[in-house]
């Protein structure tokens, strides 16, 4: 067997693809790349609305801690109660006439 | 070098030992660790034999690559038929044992039979030995380790053991080694402790002669630098996995109250970083440590701040503790989940499981289908912290009516437990799922749903599939050393490629279980991580083996098509609710109600899931009932199966 020691394999050329100081929405339809500035302590995402709680691994190496609880939450229960009632809606509805 | 150690024939009904060479032939068809032995339990098993009689065989071994110069070659396989699920049971554990295994000369441990009363084997420098073990029954996993290196006066080695819950026959116990490494899943400890084997300790000092050591050497130092370099690896070097498990409940992909929701709302308090701020000793970077020949670190160190427990040391918690403890029975506190963990650790039983079992109970006893009487009293509501710890501790000694049940396993105790408790039982093949929920992703669905051990992460998951990754990059990971032309989305929500990628992690999973590389080291949680391109140097650059990645892959799907002919020779059925690769109603029936907006009001679509299925089994060669293909057989080399090579 051959070994190229110089070529790169698919995961090494990949390496180009990595962002750092940045976090992406976790909504996952959005996923917008969120860049907040250095050291803030949540981010909102300017696409859905969502906002979250960050925590810095290292300077330049954000993560999303957890939602804003308050937020995400009152953002859920209204998505759930709009997709619901949509959802009765479209339904047929039981009985003759 | 590597390809020189051996495999033991260990019966410990007859005291019989015997020891034989690897042959170069097998070992290119089956590598070694998980796939060698998958191959190993097919020949030395009969169908339908007692997982808990003598006839099961306990597997334990070591990757090809255990021990060498290559990178996080720490992990221990563990694979028996299985006491939970009555199929495939296979178990993974890091720490430093199957090393210290591979220095004393063996790659792979056979033992069958059961011994007459408790004992521990002993494994040194090319020597095995039956010992008594008399002295170590009913001790917890540490205590067992530390007796044994007491007694054989030495510090340095090295074991696999069962605590309380395997000789208590649970069957969902662990085999462990270290304080918290953990073989567990689908009950090897069980089988450990039907066998009435306490541990195995290993000590060796026998070199391993690397092939090319400057080659090996040189190269690792690229790889190591690919793998720490990855943001993923420098997060799990610092909060270790629980980071997985707070990023997952922030859209809403964790399970909470045995899957009534999708996400544990306002759990501040079992976030990684509350964890490092509130822990003696902190969980943070400098408490980080590692398995042998690792540079990641995930594993974090603590003593438990206050409670009953307070002061005790311990490692981890997992994102299986924070699911097991926390999110799945609703129990929002720090000190819950590291004395859970601490608990489990001590007592080795799978955390995932005995989470999942009680958060079950604690919704059937809401439901009345199981009563105070049921519960000598105990008030098992979500969120009741105490209730949760105090049936950690029934199950583990197999204390009163419901703990002696749920020992049993999800789905002998729903045939106990009668009514309709078992629609409320989240379990694929017997087998709880982890704590998150695959509702929104559909590849994430069809991993636990066909996964060879029973609804499970770590056999097939592409979790990169959440990253949103472009096309361009999927494609450049899945078209990879196999070719694949068909379709690829970047969506998580979507069905569309969800089989192929799904195959093909599948086979990337079982090539890293057979080098014996942890996978965090491969394309798990990081899209830029090593894969089947990078293995062959290492293999090569180590123990002289030339292979190439589409050999590699091709070992791969060998050892995995031979775990499903196991699976279907013990009843394996496509739709069998008990014994198939199908998923809980509630996955279909029942929308996410919490997280993400786009998560919010999804279910798995029924149609969809048996479209990906039957894409699933062709790229696998299996036919519509999944049964595999002759031609399938013929290709990987394994028509004649039983073949009893070794």
């Amino acid at each position: 067997m051959t070994i190229d020691r110089e070529k790169l394999s698919a995961a090494e050329t990949l390496r180009a693809t990595r962002t750092f100081g940045k976090v992406r929405c976790h909504n996952p339809s959005c996923m917008e790349r969120l860049q907040p500035p250095a050291g803030a302590d949540h981010v909102k995402c300017p696409t859905c609305g969502m906002e979250y709680r960050l925590f810095w691994v290292r300077p330049d190496l954000p993560r999303i801690r957890g939602p804003v609880w308050d937020v995400n939450r009152r953002i859920a229960e209204e998505t759930f109660a709009r997709k619901e009632g949509a959802k009765a809606k479209k339904a047929p509805k039981k009985g003759g006439k | 070098m590597a390809l020189n150690r051996k495999i033991a024939y260990i019966d410990l009904s007859t005291g019989e030992i015997e020891t034989r060479p690897i042959p170069l032939d097998v070992r290119k068809k089956f590598l070694g660790g998980r796939g060698l032995d998958a191959y190993l339990l097919y020949n030395h098993t009969k169908k339908g034999c007692d997982p808990l009689g003598p006839d099961n065989v306990l597997l334990i071994s070591g990757g090809i690559l255990t021990a060498t110069c290559a990178s996080a070659t720490a992990r221990t396989h563990v694979m028996a038929k299985s006491p939970l699920t009555g199929l495939l049971g296979s178990a993974n554990m890091g720490g430093f044992f199957a090393p210290e295994l591979a220095w004393a000369g063996f790659h792979h441990l056979v033992i069958k039979g059961k011994a007459e009363k408790p004992v521990y084997i002993w494994i040194h420098n090319g020597e095995i030995e039956i010992r008594d073990a008399a002295n170590l029954w009913g001790k917890t996993t540490t205590e067992t380790q530390w007796t044994i290196r007491e007694e054989l006066g030495d510090e340095d080695v090295k074991c696999a053991v069962i605590g309380p819950a395997g000789e208590n026959l649970v069957r969902f116990a662990n085999v462990m080694t270290g304080i918290k490494n953990a073989a567990g899943r689908t009950g090897m400890g069980c089988v450990m402790g039907s066998k009435n084997l306490k541990a195995v300790a290993a000590r060796g000092t026998m070199d391993i002669e690397i092939a090319h050591p400057v080659d090996a050497l040189e190269y690792n130092k690229r790889f190591i630098d690919q793998i720490t370099s990855a943001k993923v690896n420098k997060t799990q070097g610092t909060l270790g996995t629980p980071f997985i498990w707070g990023a997952t409940n922030s859209w809403g992909g964790v399970r909470c109250r045995n899957f009534q929701y999708n996400q544990c709302e306002y759990a501040d308090d079992i976030e990684p970083e509350r964890l490092d701020e509130i822990a003696t000793e902190t969980i943070g970077p400098y408490h980080m440590t590692g398995c042998f020949g690792c540079q990641v670190h995930c594993r974090a160190q603590y003593k438990i701040p206050s409670g009953p427990y307070a002061g005790r040391y311990d490692e981890g918690p997992e994102y299986t503790s924070l699911g097991a403890f926390g999110g799945e029975p609703d129990c929002k506190n720090a000190v819950t989940v590291l004395t859970g963990n601490h608990l489990v650790d001590q007592y080795g039983i799978d955390n995932l499981e005995i989470g999942s079992i009680i958060s079950w109970a604690m919704e059937l006893y809401e439901l009345g289908i199981l009563t105070s009487k049921d519960t000598d009293g105990l008030d098992l509501r979500f969120g009741n912290d105490e209730a949760l710890l105090e049936m950690v501790d029934r199950i583990c000694y197999r204390k009163g009516w419901l703990g002696d049940t749920l020992a049993d396993g999800g789905i002998l105790a729903s045939e106990k437990i009668g009514k309709n408790s078992f629609e409320y039982l989240i379990q694929v093949k017997g087998m709880n799922n982890l704590h998150s929920d695959e509702r929104a992703t559909p590849a994430l669905a069809l991993n636990i749903a066909t996964a060879s051990r029973g609804s499970d992460h770590l056999r097939s998951r592409p979790a990169i599939d959440l990253y949103h990754l472009p096309e361009e990059v999927l494609r450049k990971i899945y078209s990879n050393p196999v070719r694949y032309d068909g379709p690829l989305s970047s969506e998580h929500t979507s069905y569309e490629g969800k089989p192929w990628q799904v195959f093909w992690q599948e086979n990337c999973f079982m090539a890293v279980d057979c080098l014996g590389i942890c996978k965090y080291h491969t394309v798990f949680l990081g899209a830029t991580l090593p894969n089947f391109e990078d293995w062959p140097k290492v293999l090569y650059y180590n123990t002289g083996l030339e292979m190439t990645p589409e050999e590699i892959w091709e070992v791969a799907e060998r050892c995995n098509t031979m775990e499903r002919l196991f699976n279907l020779r013990e009843g394996l059925k496509r739709d069998d609710l008990k014994k198939g690769d199908m998923l809980n109603h509630r996955y279909f029936d029942e929308p996410c109600r919490r997280g993400a907006p786009d998560v919010i009001g999804k279910t798995i679509d029924r149609e969809e899931f048996k479209k990906m299925i039957d894409e699933f089994y062709e790229h696998k060669g299996l036919d519509e009932n999944g049964v595999v293909k002759p031609e399938t057989l013929k290709r990987l080399g394994l028509k004649k199966e039983p073949s009893h090579l070794l």
